[in-house]
């Protein structure tokens, strides 16, 4: 039942001198994919995607499109299509001369009539029609990204590679954007892959996250199973966001662990399995909305002092402090909870329960 | 208004030399040659008149339109030879020298020798083009020509060829400013839409340029159209140059008012030349984002 | 050499910046009128260091000057900016032009030591003194002969038929002035040079732009065409007799050029000296015409140039037998044989033709 992944990198690294960009790394992505390289600036996931663009010539390792060795093979003879971040639309020609300029190449044979039909048909699939004797300087972000995507994808190419392709838009345009990015991946049904450094955008549009962090793959996997099960502090901060302390595990009970954070308060784990037996320095990971105001007396509490509170609209943020602690926690509550507790103004101590469900234990000395 | 007569004598101070510059140096000469140029003359003096007879002699004696359209064609090769020697070389400085450092080392040894006197790089081409010259050597020594040729030298052919050499600098700064202006996103795009290096020079990159290639080309055409160096150091006997003419008109022919009215018409010459490069650049202008 | 050149490339530039000279010429005024000095606008080889310091020395005037490639840079240069200049030394042919211009001021020949002794047939000059006055003050004179490689020649050349001769195409100079009319004229046969018809001189003219492919280069200084002559690229053209075999052959290329006079006779001509009108340095400007028909004056500018003193009296005892035989010390006799210079009487036409030539193709 396994299929030819449509894009795949074998042992593919990429170094600039003694800059390392790009560690040996190996990824597959199935046809019909959304796949999203998700990181921080200089992680490496803009090199990944010019690697399959074709923009960046590997130092080691094959590049594979299909099946086929793309490794030395130019931009113009890979099938895939690139969205810019910058869009690099073309200002000396018109949004149609842009959008045919990928057709007109003599060795795609393409005739001159269904060349316009389908520069109409990619206007229309990005709602742009009207605009077309426009230049790029006249038109706005949002049209130009749009202009950026239709010349892309009037190709059909196999696979569409986005840099960043929502960045350059404010906030608002962005949400509707990102619809529109679903909307194509549905309706074209080819492989998009997509390098972003906004985890929302990645958990909303994403198929499959890779997740990358200095040169290497950090983990992949479905938005859920990443923001779920982390496999590591840094993926379990990026995605979402996690309370990191440390601690050291005192005892272990069953599928149950027991943890000593700051201040000598015990917390229970149970999903600590995967720690080595004989570790005994952790790190927990608690997600903010999992820590909830309680009553002093259940198990598993940490008592809290507010440093700060930030109001959220329907949620309340609330910095926090705890003895022996040297980071503050943070926590998000509903309107609902806060009516719960007497008092969220500084300097209020608060006591708040966490199930030993969501008490996430990673391997490792210190905090990231 | 406060404002205005408070900061006036600031603004004096800081226009009233270029103003007076500008007036004393540019806007009156050109006056006074204009009207000179309506002038009589009475060899070996001139008087000052009103009448049209400069440029009728100008328009009815082939010599002048002889030398004015010589002076526009050698003018036109300098500027393809130019053209054609000084875009490579900026595309090679912008697009295949990767050190910044080595391409601003080439980019300086292409600009630094405007500042070798001209006489000087035009005499060199008379040492490396004549009969006894470098080139001649070379021929000779390597046995391609068994006596040394002289078509090298005094002739249009050396002119165009010294002209390009002297001012090829003006067309590579702006070549290399505009070039190096295209984003390289650009040309990214249009390999990643399947157009290879050759078809995205042609329909990205020299569109682009334009603007480069035009003031290059202006600024080459009128240095070159208004050299007279060139003629006198290696032209031969049909090289004279319009500059070449106004030089003998004022000077060994004596004969002020033609000389003006003739400089008259360079100057609308130039300015219609001028005219149309603005024309075209303002046409073919786009917006770099 | 290295004067001629300069001489050259400043023809060029003055030539160029002929308005920015009406200012600096304002300027030189303000300047000269400050301290003893003397400009003179003149030829290559006549402002020699060699016998100009010794004038310095005895002066105190300071000498600068600047050079012409033809006489008619005169003109143009003196109506660029009258008073840069004190003394100019045109020749016999532009003297005339000079005066009715009114570049220039009557000569009092009292105050020129030695003018007594200068050849009658030149101070007496009905062009040198015209109107009841004297208007310049003779200097040197000589002939303009044929130059040309006997190594590249089967038979030895003997008339101007050898600058229009196909055979020697690309190997032709002609000085670039319209003294290039008169040579032409006398090869045509005509006999008055300096008085063509008009349809003698549309032949001319035709013969002329005939003539032009077989030039190599038109030459406008005696540097120029020593050069060409140097690096071979002329065997033949017509030069100043004297000058220029004497600089090409010092050269020692490794062959030799030779002068002579074609069988249509050689051209003669004199220059003299002329006092610019309102000098500011009249006094200078005696003391070098009187130091110029000193003996020091007559054999240095003799000797730098190769050319022919017009003061017997005062190259006496500063040359010996074999040079004053050379420089036809009195032997003005030999002025007939030439076609002396004089003014065209259309000088304006002669002009115009000669620089119709060179704008044709």
């Amino acid at each position: 039942m396994t299929s030819t992944p449509i894009v795949a990198l074998e042992r593919v690294a990429k170094t600039y001198g003694v800059f390392t960009a790009l560690h040996p790394t190996d990824l597959q992505v199935e046809e019909g994919e959304f796949v999203t390289l998700l990181g921080p600036s200089g992680c490496g996931k803009t090199t990944t995607l010019r690697l399959i663009g074709g923009f960046e010539a590997a130092s080691a390792g094959r590049v594979r499109i299909e099946g086929e060795d793309v490794t030395e093979r130019p931009p113009y003879r890979r099938p895939v299509n690139t969205v810019f971040q910058d869009y690099a639309l073309f200002p000396h020609m018109s949004v149609a001369e842009n959008i045919a300029y990928g057709l007109s190449v003599k060795s795609n044979n393409i005739p001159k009539v269904e060349r316009q039909s389908r520069v109409s048909e990619a206007l229309a699939m990005v709602g742009l029609d009207g605009l077309t004797h426009r230049r790029p300087g006249e038109l706005s972000g949002g049209q130009r990204q749009r202009v950026a995507m239709a010349r892309a994808i009037v190709r059909r190419p196999r696979v569409l590679l986005l840099d960043e392709p929502l960045s350059a838009l404010d906030v608002k345009l962005r949400e509707g954007m990102q619809v529109e990015l679903k909307r194509l991946h549905r309706e074209l049904g080819i492989t998009f892959i997509m390098v972003t450094h906004d985890q929302t955008e990645a958990l909303a549009l994403s198929d499959r996250i890779v997740v990358m962090n200095a040169g290497r793959i950090a983990q992949i996997g479905s938005p859920s199973e990443l923001y779920d099960n982390p496999a590591t502090p840094y993926v379990a901060d990026f995605i979402g966001a996690t309370n990191l302390l440390d601690g050291q595990v005192i005892g272990r009970d069953g599928d149950e662990i027991a943890l000593r954070i700051g201040g000598g308060t015990i917390i229970r784990s149970r999903r600590g399995t995967a720690i080595p037996a004989n570790a005994k320095n952790v790190i927990l990971g608690m997600r903010p909305e999992r820590l909830l105001p309680s009553a002093p007396d259940v198990a598993n509490t940490l008592v809290l002092t507010v440093k700060e509170n930030l109001f959220h609209g329907d949620r309340l943020r609330l910095e926090l402090t705890a003895e022996g602690i040297d980071r503050s926690i943070f926590t998000e509550l509903p309107r609902t909870a806060v009516a719960a507790v007497s008092s969220v103004d500084p300097g209020s101590r608060l006591v708040f329960h966490i199930d030993p469900a969501d008490v996430m234990v990673f391997a490792g000395e210190k905090n990231p | 208004m406060t404002l205005t007569r408070r900061t006036f004598p600031g603004f004096a101070a800081l226009f009233s030399m270029p103003f007076a510059w500008v007036l004393l140096l540019l806007v009156v000469p050109y006056g006074i040659m204009i009207s000179v140029g309506f002038w009589t003359r009475q060899f070996p003096l001139f008087y000052p008149d009103f009448q049209f007879g400069n440029y009728a002699q100008i328009f009815s004696d082939p010599q002048y339109t002889t030398v004015i359209l010589r002076t526009l064609k050698i003018a036109a090769l300098v500027t393809l030879g130019a053209l054609a020697l000084g875009f490579p070389l900026a595309y090679f400085l912008v697009f295949t020298v990767r050190s910044a450092a080595l391409r601003n080392l080439l980019y300086m040894s292409v600009v630094v020798p405007l500042w070798v006197s001209y006489l000087l790089r035009a005499y060199t081409w008379k040492i490396i083009l004549g009969t006894d010259g470098a080139l001649n050597s070379l021929l000779v020594s390597t046995g391609i020509v068994s006596a040394p040729l002289d078509i090298f030298l005094y002739n249009q052919t050396a002119m165009v060829i010294t002209l390009v050499y002297i001012f090829v600098p003006f067309m590579v700064m702006p070549l290399f400013t505009v070039l190096d202006n295209i984003p390289r996103r650009l040309i990214e795009a249009s390999e990643d839409l399947g157009v290879g290096p050759f078809m995205t020079f042609w329909k990205v990159i020299v569109p682009l340029s334009l603007g480069g290639v035009i003031a290059g080309s202006t600024m080459t055409f009128c240095l070159a159209f208004g050299d007279f160096v060139a003629p006198v150091l290696v032209g031969g006997p049909d090289g004279t140059m319009v500059a070449n003419l106004l030089q003998t008109q004022f000077g060994a022919a004596l004969n002020w008012p033609l000389g003006s009215a003739l400089a008259t018409l360079v100057l609308v010459i130039v300015l219609v030349l001028l005219q149309i490069s603005s024309r075209l650049d303002t046409a073919g202008r786009v917006e770099l984002t | 050499m290295n004067e001629e050149k300069r001489g050259m490339s400043m023809k060029i530039l003055k030539t160029a910046l002929i308005a920015a000279m009406a200012t600096a010429s304002v300027l030189a005024q303000t300047a000269t009128a400050m301290s003893a000095e003397l400009n003179i606008l003149t030829w290559e080889g006549y402002a020699t260091e060699g016998f100009i310091s010794k004038f310095e020395a005895a002066s105190g005037c300071k000498v600068t000057a600047a050079y012409v490639g033809s006489n008619d840079d005169f003109a143009a240069k003196l109506a660029a900016g009258g008073g840069v200049y004190d003394i100019i030394t045109p020749s016999l042919d532009t003297v005339p032009m000079m005066r009715l211009a009114g570049f220039v001021a009557p000569i009092d020949t009292a105050k020129v030591e030695g003018s007594a002794d200068i050849y009658p047939e030149f101070s007496q000059n009905g062009d040198v003194v015209a109107e009841g006055s004297t208007w310049a003050v003779p200097l040197i004179w000589g002939s303009v002969s044929l130059i040309y490689r006997p190594d590249k020649f089967a038979s030895k050349p003997d008339s101007i038929a050898v600058l229009f001769d196909p055979a020697n195409k690309g190997k032709i100079s002609m000085w670039d002035d319209k003294s290039a009319l008169y040579w032409t004229a006398r090869y045509l046969g005509y006999d008055n040079v300096f008085d063509l018809t008009d349809e003698q001189l549309e032949a001319v003219k035709a013969k002329l732009i005939e003539q032009k492919p077989l030039i190599r280069k038109y030459w406008a200084s005696a540097g120029e065409l020593t050069e060409l002559m140097a690096n071979q690229e002329v065997f033949v053209s017509n030069a100043w007799t004297g000058l220029t075999s004497k600089d090409v052959n010092n050269l020692k290329k490794g062959f030799e050029v030779v002068e002579f006079t074609p069988k249509e006779k050689a051209e003669g001509w004199m220059d003299s000296m002329m006092l610019v009108k309102d000098t500011p340095n009249e006094e200078c400007a005696y003391k070098f015409m009187s130091f110029m028909q000193s003996p020091d004056g007559q054999c240095g500018i003799a000797e730098s140039t190769g050319y022919f003193p017009v003061n017997p009296k005062a190259v006496a005892g500063c040359m010996d037998e074999q040079m004053k035989k050379d420089r036809q010390v009195d032997n003005v006799e030999f002025v007939k044989s030439l076609v002396m210079w004089q003014q065209p009487k259309r000088l304006d036409k002669y002009l115009e033709v000669w620089n119709a030539v060179k704008a044709a193709p």
